[in-house]
């Protein structure tokens, strides 16, 4: 328990890091926000009269104080969840941030489990027959995975399902006819909540493409992890006991294999999570999902930055404590840590 | 149990052999062995490092087979040969009828799984047992095999327990069922001398309570001379000598034995001198010269040693066979 709050607290100064690092690289990229606000709002007006404008609006953002008061004022707010407001249309970044990251959320999951189904099992029987026909048909299938354009492939399946076959809605989380009003919003939650069966249908339907996108550029990783996993385990002493005491090859598999091989298995798909990630935002750009990568893209377009430095501020933290929560399985799932760190 | 049961045969193994498939090509890891264990005896398997002892033992319970492992011979467990049943009726048999202690309890244990579940994992798999009453079970015989708190400690994880408590948790997995046969593979060699001496007499009173017969793998004589009915000594994959425990400890005939036991002052008498240990090493090779395979390290050898391979040959007392051409005489 110790060890748990003790790394919950060390989460701080690795937010911390990132907070500045984000603050940096928003000062230091090319235009000033300013220029690029007052460019846009312009419309036919004057170099000069744009030049005044950008002044202007310069000292209304605090821009033309010293970098460190700015930092200080950044951090100040940042403290008080107070990230800012769009530069278009006055929504606080916070609130789009809580429409998007949940939608991220949802389809990264969805992707990490349904990658974990497809990887996993090929993984473990690959492993079991090692060497095996079955063992180089599923070897060859996961490196050929990796130098698939797997984006590609999304908007081949936006073709093939959503245009042609028209099964699968291709853009967006939810019709808008459905009026889903969030209240976490997340949609699974939300419909039990709201008790509203009816959005799990649609709901699900959009995910599925992006999700078996997602999935499907990671689960040649997993397989070949799983089955490193599996075989390590596999050679074990406590393996041939469990033989011994005469379990069927599906319990030892099940009862002690899996069970062993899960902790390395764990800490790969926490690395990979940083990529799954990465891979989410783009996903989200393909089929129009309205999560944080879509929100970045277009924030970044615009030039509007406090939605892409709230954007960037998110996808960090959601990193750093995704890697904790693999920490903290850890200490659910070996018994020699909890004693050791205790 | 009755006389008449008490000498009966449960196994009869006739010319094991096991060879693994290895780089340099076939390793003969034993080479023609012959064994019978008898109701409720311990029989001493002894020999050092690389002799074939863990392979014929894993053999018989079929825990070495694979696509690299050749095994052939005979192994008569109630009408039935242990070496080439089916891997469904194997099953049936280890855990239930035959277990194995293993040397390195902490490596044998699953470091994941409550050191008390791991042995009602081992009942309810060939008992139908409900849960609760399949833990009381494991917590008495934790008690039977002397470890402390036996309420608790079910619910450690191995690496909660000491070097000594691990090793008794690997004999109450081993003594679970009630086994007849109970395969020890050097099961102090990991503990320090009391511990071990602790641990054997746990194991030797459990015996004889069980009525279980135990195949003792072990390098060290010392703890033969205080457990073992019977001796079969292992030179190289095959048995050179065997006999009761006098027959053997007191009247050794073959060189090997002897000079294993010229090694372990306490068992020779006083100590005279220092500790005569065997000269040169075991042959653990792919290639072997025929004849005596012991010939090359003994001070006895002679012409005669390098023909074909020594057989087992009846001395003068019944029952105390050995291998040595030149009769252990110069
Ligand atoms: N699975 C295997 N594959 C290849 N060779 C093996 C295998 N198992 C054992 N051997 C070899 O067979 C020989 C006998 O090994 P075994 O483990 O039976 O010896 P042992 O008498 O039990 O020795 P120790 O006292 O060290 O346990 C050794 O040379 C060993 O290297
Ligand atoms: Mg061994």
């Amino acid at each position: 328990m110790r060890y748990a709050v003790r790394r919950l607290l060390a989460v701080i100064p690795v937010l911390l890091v990132l907070v500045t690092i984000v603050f940096l690289v928003m000062r230091w990229l090319p235009g000033s926000p300013a220029s690029s606000l007052a460019a846009a709002g312009a419309g036919s007006s004057s170099t000069s009269q744009i030049t005044a404008s950008e002044a202007q609006i310069q000292a209304a953002l605090g821009l033309n104080r010293p970098v460190l008061a700015q930092y200080g004022r950044f951090l100040w707010r940042l403290a008080h969840l107070d990230l800012g407001t769009s530069f278009f249309g006055d929504n606080s970044v916070l609130s789009l941030l809580g429409q998007a990251l949940p939608a991220t959320i949802e389809l990264t999951i969805a992707a990490m489990l349904l990658a974990a189904l497809i990887g996993s099992v090929p993984g473990v029987l690959a492993a079991w027959r090692k060497d095996s026909p079955l063992d180089v048909v599923i070897r060859s299938c996961a490196t050929v995975s990796f130098s698939l354009p797997w984006f590609a492939l999304g908007v081949l399946g936006i073709v093939i399902f959503g245009v042609q076959l028209k099964l699968l809605p291709t853009i967006g989380r939810l019709p808008s006819s459905l009026n889903y009003a969030p209240t976490t919003g997340f949609v699974l939650i939300d419909a039990i909540v709201q008790d509203r069966p009816a959005l799990l249908g649609p709901w699900l339907q959009h995910l599925v493409l992006p999700a078996t996108t997602l999935a499907l550029s990671m689960a040649g990783y997993i397989t070949r992890t799983v089955r490193a996993a599996v075989l390590e385990v596999r050679g074990e002493e406590f393996v041939r006991t469990a033989r011994m005491k005469g379990l069927t090859e599906r319990a030892i598999i099940a009862r002690h294999v899996l069970r062993n091989a899960s902790l390395p298995i764990v800490t790969v798909l926490g690395l990979q999570f940083g990529s799954l990630l990465g891979g989410a935002l783009i996903t989200e750009v393909v089929f129009s999902y309205p999560g944080v990568g879509d929100l970045l893209v277009n924030a970044v377009l615009e030039r509007d930055y406090p939605v892409v430095q709230g954007a960037a501020l998110a996808v960090a933290a959601l990193y750093t404590l995704v890697n904790v929560g693999v920490d903290l399985l850890y200490l659910v799932l070996d018994p020699r840590l909890r004693k050791g760190v205790a | 149990m009755s006389a008449a049961t008490a000498d009966e045969v449960i196994l009869d193994v006739r010319d094991l052999k096991v060879g693994f498939t290895v780089r340099a090509g076939r390793l003969p890891a034993v080479d023609g062995v012959d064994l019978t264990l008898r109701r409720g005896e311990t029989l001493a398997l002894v020999g050092e490092s690389g002799s074939g002892k863990s392979a014929l033992a894993m053999a018989l319970v079929g825990l070495n087979r694979g696509p690299r492992t050749e095994i052939a011979g005979t192994a008569d467990f109630h009408g039935e040969n242990l070496l080439t049943a089916r891997e469904s009726r194997l099953r049936r048999i280890r855990g239930a009828r035959i277990a194995v202690v293993f040397q390195d309890a902490l490596a044998a244990l699953n470091p994941l799984q409550r050191a008390g579940g791991q042995v009602v994992e081992m009942i309810r798999t060939h008992h139908q047992v409900p849960r609760a009453e399949a833990w009381r079970q494991t917590a008495r015989l934790f008690g039977d095999v002397g470890i402390a708190s036996p309420e608790r400690s079910v619910r450690a994880y191995p690496h909660e327990l000491s070097g000594g408590m691990r090793q008794r948790v690997m004999i109450a997995l081993g003594l679970a069922n009630n086994p007849e046969i109970l395969i020890a593979d050097e099961p102090t060699t990991a503990l320090d001398v009391t511990i071990q001496a602790q641990v054997l007499q746990v194991l030797r009173d459990l015996q004889r309570d069980h009525g279980t017969a135990v195949i003792l793998i072990t390098h060290d004589l010392g703890v033969v001379a205080g457990v073992a009915d019977r001796i079969a000594v292992m030179y190289a994959g095959r048995v050179v000598e065997t006999g009761t425990r006098e027959q053997v400890l007191f009247r050794p005939r073959h060189p090997y034995t002897r000079g294993l036991l010229a090694s372990v002052p306490s068992l020779t008498g006083p100590v005279t001198g220092r500790l005569t240990a065997i000269g040169g090493s075991a042959l653990t090779g792919v290639d072997r010269p025929p004849g005596c395979a012991f010939a090359p390290r003994c001070d006895l050898a002679g012409a005669g040693c390098s023909a074909p391979v020594p057989l087992l040959r009846r001395g003068t007392e019944s029952g105390h066979l050995d291998a040595c051409v030149a009769g252990g005489q110069p």
